[in-house]
């Protein structure tokens, strides 16, 4: 089910005051952040950010299409490693 | 054969019916224009007066995308997630389901035909 439009798209707080901050200096340092479920709102544009992916952080630079987009949907947590059958078989052997 | 809202011909359906065969319109939609504008669903799309007719292709065309404009969007809409790199589009990518389906069985739509691998433990048990 979606959020409710009343209640409007959810920013991490600390994470929105870092942004903020970050403006007014005119640095754009990367922001580690574990904020997965905060949405990308248009003053994140041109920010970088290193989201958690519960194990390391990945970069993510935010553009204009990202907008509406939450943070975590860019910082894959699994890994797939090919189904790689007969190869895989072979090398240990070998 | 009425033509509505450009390359559509349904045939002697009734119209709530014979609308749904425009790429974008399904029954619900279908039934919402028809008594917008006050059609009756039952008629035959051959019985149609050309006032309604057009009545109807100028409100569609006005209100909705259709067809291939529609379709376009789609496209665009993928294209625009699989360039970002968001979960989506890198499931649009791989080609596995986009909304969380399971993907130990099944998701066969998205991911074709079925690839045997030989020497998996099922089939070496039973050979």
């Amino acid at each position: 089910m979606s959020r409710s439009v009343k209640k409007g798209p959810y920013v991490d707080g600390k994470l929105f005051e870092k942004v903020q901050k970050q403006k007014e200096m005119g640095s754009s340092e990367p922001i580690r952040t574990w904020a997965r479920s905060c949405t990308i709102v248009p003053d994140f544009v041109s920010h970088t950010f290193m989201i958690h992916n519960g194990k390391i952080f990945h970069k993510l630079f935010v553009t204009d299409d990202m907008v509406g987009h939450k943070l975590g949907e860019f910082a894959l947590t699994r890994t797939f490693r090919a189904h790689g059958g007969v190869k895989k078989k072979e090398t240990p052997h070998g | 054969m009425p033509r509505i809202a450009g390359i559509d011909i349904p045939t002697d359906k009734r119209i709530v019916i014979a609308l749904t065969y425009i790429y974008g319109i399904g029954k619900v939609l279908s039934k919402k224009i028809l008594s917008e504008l006050k059609i009756d669903e039952n008629l035959r799309a051959k019985d149609l007066h050309e006032d309604q007719s057009s009545a109807l292709g100028a409100y569609i065309e006005k209100n909705f995308s259709i067809e291939g404009q529609l379709r376009r969007q789609e496209m665009q809409n993928i294209a625009r997630m699989k360039s970002i790199g968001c979960y989506r589009g890198i499931r649009h990518k791989v080609g596995l389901p986009v909304r969380g389906q399971r993907t130990k069985t099944n998701a066969r739509t998205r991911k074709g035909r079925k690839k045997t691998v030989a020497g998996k433990k099922n089939v070496k048990e039973l050979g």
